[in-house]
């Protein structure tokens, strides 16, 4: 498993990650987010996402 | 028995309790378990540690200390819900897991402010509750869960008894109101409703009582994720003003649906794929946005989107229909929200406009962000 980072249409940060189903799950860095929530606790694991193209 | 109908207080039992009646007396949503849009019936592990995780059932979520303790699903084990129930909510327990101190597995759902603030929890006209459910187990015993407020400083731990195994059994647990802490009104965190299937000390308290702190349980209520394959049902969850469990409150499918997309804007290919979902705008050969328009207005705008990409098929103007590459979420309003779409070879055209569609059943979208 692993995120890729982009912007939104309003220059958010946001990232992707695709699953194990094939379904790609996205969400902006919103702390109210649950995606983004996961996002960093796999950041803190010592993970590093990949970069925007 | 005699019971009196009040202008100003509804049904009044004969010990001078209250009873509301009418549309909307069960705060709880899908607590009859028939909506799944992000699983549609299939078992999910609760893989994510630490964080409040909707994965399952609509409005339903897990909070977990340790991954993958147990599984959840609509309608587990197959078993014959409670007369009148087509559904209900399975756990199951997937190891014999000892408990830690700081240890905490739960299903809950926090009921958004709007729909409680009528109670006046933390006022001194706070009224009484009643929470009812049918609850079936492999495990027998005193079990346990809670009321918490969104500062998790308020908890009222409760517990009732499962007398026999795997047997529907309904439960009713009457609480009075809070008359102190904060209990918010508005779009946010109201009350939590959660059941224990573990639970440390450190969250458990004594039951049946108010508790400034954080308290998921009551002190010594049964460890379903201590036992390997133990099974832990539940359904025709309400929540209601008063001191009397009422019978549940039968909401028409697509008013619960609704109340549920609130919190979960979605939709799903429910034929053989082909329904239009909405337009999308080119703006370049191979890249656009995907339009959704939202049945319910959401309780915040969306952060997040979920889709797969090979399930989403896009058209522009005079060209063939081409599945699609890669999907994200691209930004959201409260009444429109907008995926990022790319395909492999050229075929939209700057500013034009065409439009997507799910070509496959079962295919769906999910807009995420807006539970609490």
């Amino acid at each position: 498993m692993t995120y890729k980072l982009y912007k939104t249409l309003n220059e958010k940060d946001a990232a992707y990650t695709i699953n194990a189903d094939g379904s790609t799950t996205s969400f902006t860095f919103d702390p109210a987010n649950t995606d983004y929530q996961a996002y960093l606790k796999w950041v803190s694991e010592g993970n590093t996402p990949e970069q925007a193209d | 028995m005699t019971m009196t109908i009040s202008g100003s207080s509804g049904l009044i039992f004969p010990d001078g309790s209250g009873q509301e009646t009418g549309i909307g007396r069960n705060r709880i949503i899908n607590g009859d378990m028939r909506i799944d849009q992000r699983s549609a019936g299939t078992s999910v592990s609760t893989s994510s540690t630490g964080t409040q995780t909707y994965a399952s059932l609509d409005r339903w979520a897990y909070i977990v200390s340790q991954a993958s303790k147990f599984t959840i699903q609509q309608n587990a084990g197959s078993v014959t819900p409670p007369t009148g129930f087509t559904n209900y909510l399975g756990i199951t327990s997937l190891s014999s897991y000892t408990v830690g101190t700081s240890d905490y597995f739960n299903v809950n759902q926090i009921i958004e402010g709007f729909n409680i603030a009528d109670l006046g929890w933390g006022t001194a006209n706070a009224k009484t509750i009643t929470i009812s459910f049918w609850v079936r187990s492999s495990l027998t015993g005193t079990f346990g869960g809670s009321l918490r407020n969104s500062a998790i400083d308020r908890s009222y731990p409760f517990s009732y008894t499962i007398s026999a195994a795997n047997t529907w059994e309904q439960k009713s647990i009457t609480v009075a109101g809070d008359t102190t802490g904060t209990w918010l009104t508005n779009n946010g965190h109201g009350i939590q409703l959660a059941f224990s299937l573990g639970m440390g000390s450190t969250y458990s308290a004594t039951a049946n009582a108010w508790a400034g702190g954080n308290y998921v349980s009551a002190t010594g209520a049964t460890s379903v994720v201590g036992t390997n394959g133990a099974t832990f049902y539940i359904t025709g969850v309400q929540l209601e003003i008063g001191s009397t469990a009422t019978p549940f409150e039968r909401r028409m499918y697509g008013q619960e649906l609704a109340l549920c997309q609130r919190y979960l804007p979605a939709t799903s290919s429910i034929g053989g794929g082909g329904e239009q979902g909405g337009q999308v705008l080119w703006i370049s050969s191979t890249t656009g946005w995907g339009t959704f328009i939202p049945i319910v207005q959401p309780r915040v705008v969306p952060t997040g989107f979920t889709g797969t990409a090979s399930e989403i098929t896009v058209r522009a103007s005079a060209s063939s229909n081409t599945v699609t590459s890669a999907v994200s979420f691209a930004g959201a309003g409260l009444s429109q929200f907008l995926f990022n779409v790319t395909i492999g070879a050229a075929a939209g055209a700057a500013n034009a406009s065409g439009f997507w569609y799910l070509n496959t059943a079962g295919a769906k979208i999910l807009w995420t962000g807006c539970e609490i």
